[in-house]
């Protein structure tokens, strides 16, 4: 899929993704989180794939956040009187976990989602990434839509020998038709990697080698500015978190002596 | 480039596969300039040469060879290799064709002003420059075949192994990548070709080695070796016999009730229209050629028959069933369909039970499904190797096989795509009785583009162009499909 994301280097919303990860967990809580949480969700809507990283973001908060209520509920602090109702303080954990992991989700979704695989990795591989962690990148990526594809053309040629699946097939029905479907793609698929192997061996790949690229991904000043920017806020901040600890931990040894 | 400096130089004892001699005593050159042709029967080891002439044996691919390979023009890598089956030629690193055919130079490390020139090259070369754009996973055989082919093309290596290249090509195609082979030979390239068309081996190769069980046979000028009567190798056939036609032309069965009806039919993927308002019709006893360039809709029109397409406007009928609204499995019960790749289906332990599974599963009692099953292994000369394991076989038998599986489950209306693809003049024979046997229990479309084989054993061809019917009438071998 494209997005107004295809406009930048991948380098720069990868690096603009982490050091907002780092900052929601590393900032005030439960605030910066959900600034991030926010700024993210932005970021998505204004590329085009607002949709989808939503979706993905409350997949993952909205059972975690329910989870994490229960547990509270049902294992309440020794002193609590009641059993099965949420206390405040549990609820206000919750929700910062909850709202930690959710801007850490919508901040990296936005790469998974608006961001080419295939981009990412040339322009990762630019920067020295070796072809062999490129390839398994890759690969990777594109594991589940290679299987389901091939799921499907199996499908398609045992449907066409009589078997039935879908709606009105019963439970007997789908395990007898599952040999018949699941053979072939299991077979497929290890024949598949070995196809691979010989296919790349007769395009030249080497997997320590240096590899090229037809378009090389354009990498403007200014947005290799713009990234040492972020590096750089990235690490005031963490520095000026760690002098807070630092210094709290001092104000703790003073006040205990 | 000189031409006449050797690129290759093999000297094998012998190459085997876990103790299975699949070649012995086999000494070969091929120099710049020279396009040498291997033929042979399935399994006489041809496709096990090219992958050693390509120097792939025995890295990716396990192998004890005993002997000693030489690219004397070295390079890298030192031969580019066309698989048979196309899709093996995928690496999926590339997203659009064009990227696909660049892996090999970006591999190469090549600056991107000369991977730009070689993929442009490579497409023009290979009639593809109209599919640069596309996904590689949305092409059709004959057009993937095409980008394959583009692929070894952009390595740009002293050496070309083409392993049945033109099995899924047209017949234009065909001829326009055998006048490019010819003229990258005239511009130096060695090449070495495996081919099951003798006609277009004997018209392309300077010489030819016949290979039978896993050694040579014969050698020498392509005429000379392909065209003894009667054939060095009966598996193999020859130039004359392979290509004659035995009997007078049939004509149309006028007369005969249809038994398959297509009525203004519309179907597509997505917003992409593939059939546009076609209609047909094939009558009991006739056996037709659907034929077309590639990507003309020959196949989605098989997949729409099935119901594997969704119908979008028009009526489809088999027999006296109106199947339009039929899901898949009821349709199985009239219509059959054998893929390109049978591999999508084999999984039984055994080559009878495979053939009967399709049988059982249309509801035959065991005893009547071991009958029809061995009566189809029968007929498509797989007799006698009823407990072997399928996947044993190699991919031309199994392809076989897959034939016999729709055979056996008894359909009126039977359609095979590009069945003789990689077969010798002994599976073609007996395809062509499978055929005969569908004939005389309905009728069957063969989507094929060998028109040799159509013209052999079709009634007529039905030429489909832009998604509708373009021409019915009797085969040529000078059909000249009209342009994409």
């Amino acid at each position: 899929m494209t997005s107004a994301l295809d406009r930048w280097n991948p380098l720069t919303p990868l690096a603009a993704a982490i050091a907002l990860v780092l900052v929601a967990f590393a900032g005030p809580q439960p605030w910066t989180p959900a600034a991030v949480l926010a700024l993210s969700l932005a970021i998505a809507l204004a590329s085009g794939i607002g949709g989808k990283v939503t979706v993905l973001t409350l997949l993952v908060v909205v059972p975690t956040f329910a989870l994490l209520v229960l547990l509270d509920a049902a294992f309440p602090e020794p002193a609590a009187e009641t059993r099965w109702i949420p206390s405040r303080s549990g609820t206000l954990d919750a929700l910062a976990i909850s709202l930690r992991l959710g801007a850490a989700i919508a901040a990296l979704g936005v790469i998974v989602v608006g961001v080419a695989p295939r981009r990412l990795t040339r322009a990762l591989a630019a920067r020295g990434l070796p072809a062999w962690a490129a390839y398994l990148v890759i690969a990777s990526l594109e594991a589940v839509p290679d299987a389901r594809r091939r799921a499907e053309d199996v499908l398609d040629a045992q449907r066409c020998r009589g078997v039935a699946v879908g709606k009105g097939t019963g439970v007997r029905g789908r395990l007898r038709a599952l040999p018949a479907l699941a053979g072939p793609l299991i077979v497929g698929l290890v024949i598949e990697s070995e196809e691979r192997a010989l296919a790349l061996d007769a395009r030249a790949f080497d997997a320590r080698g240096k590899r090229t690229a037809l378009a090389p991904i354009a990498d403007p000043v200014g947005e290799i500015w713009a990234r040492r920017v972020i590096w750089l806020a990235l690490a005031a901040a963490i520095t000026w978190r760690l002098w807070e600890f630092a210094h709290s931990l001092v104000i703790a040894q003073v006040s205990r002596s | 480039m000189k031409t006449g400096e050797l690129a290759l130089s093999l000297r094998l004892r012998s190459v085997s596969y876990d103790g299975r001699v699949a070649l012995r005593d086999i000494a070969l050159d091929v120099a710049r300039g020279e396009i040498v042709g291997i033929a042979g029967h399935v399994g006489a080891g041809k496709s096990t040469l090219a992958l050693v002439a390509a120097g792939l044996l025995g890295r990716s691919m396990p192998a004890t060879i005993d002997g000693t390979i030489e690219h004397p023009l070295g390079g890298r890598p030192p031969a580019a290799f066309v698989f048979a089956n196309p899709s093996t030629q995928l690496t999926e690193l590339g997203e659009t064709v064009e990227e696909e055919v660049a892996v090999g130079p970006e591999n190469q490390a090549l600056p991107s002003e000369e991977i730009r020139a070689r993929v442009d090259g490579a497409l023009a070369l290979a009639d593809a420059t109209w599919l640069a754009l596309r996904l590689p996973r949305e092409l059709s055989g004959g057009e993937l075949q095409r980008v394959a082919l583009a692929s070894a093309l952009a390595l740009d290596a002293p050496l070309l192994v083409l392993d049945e290249p033109t099995a899924q090509l047209d017949p234009g195609a065909a001829a326009e990548f055998a006048s490019a082979i010819r003229s990258l030979c005239d511009k130096g390239a060695a090449v070495l070709i495996v081919e099951q068309n003798l006609e277009l081996l004997a018209a392309l190769a300077d010489r030819v080695i016949v290979l039978a069980d896993g050694a040579v046979l014969a050698t020498g000028a392509p005429y000379d070796v392909l065209g003894r009567v009667p054939p060095l190798d009966a598996r193999l056939g020859s130039l004359r016999a392979g290509y004659s036609r035995p009997r007078g032309r049939r004509t149309r069965a006028v007369d005969a009730e249809p038994v398959l009806r297509v009525e203004s039919l519309s179907a597509g993927y997505g917003e992409h229209v593939v059939l546009d308002g076609l209609s047909l019709t094939v009558n009991a006893g006739e056996v037709v050629a659907w034929i077309g360039r590639n990507g003309a809709g020959k196949s989605t029109l098989a997949r729409t028959i099935m119901g594997l397409v969704p119908t979008r406007a028009g009526h489809i009928g088999v027999g006296v069933t109106d199947v339009t609204s039929l899901p898949v499995h009821e349709r199985a019960r009239v219509a059959g369909l054998v893929f390109q790749d049978p591999r999508r289906q084999l999984f039984s332990r055994t080559v009878l039970e495979e053939a009967t599974f399709g049988p059982r599963t249309l509801g035959a009692s065991r005893a009547s499904a071991l009958a029809q099953a061995r009566e189809a292994l029968l007929v498509v000369g797989l007799g006698g190797r009823e407990s072997e394991h399928p996947g044993d076989l190699a991919p031309q038998l199994q392809r076989r096989l897959a034939i016999a599986s729709a055979l056996a489950s008894r359909p009126l209306f039977l359609m095979l795509d590009e069945p003789t693809a990689g077969q010798d003049a002994e599976g073609r024979s007996f395809i062509r009785a499978a055929l005969e046997m569908q004939r005389s229990r309905g009728a069957a479309a063969v989507i094929t583009h060998d028109l040799k084989f159509a013209q052999d054993v079709c009634d007529h061809n039905v030429t489909i162009t832009h998604g509708h019917v373009s021409h019915i009438g009797t085969i040529s071998l000078e059909i000249d499909f009209s342009g994409r």
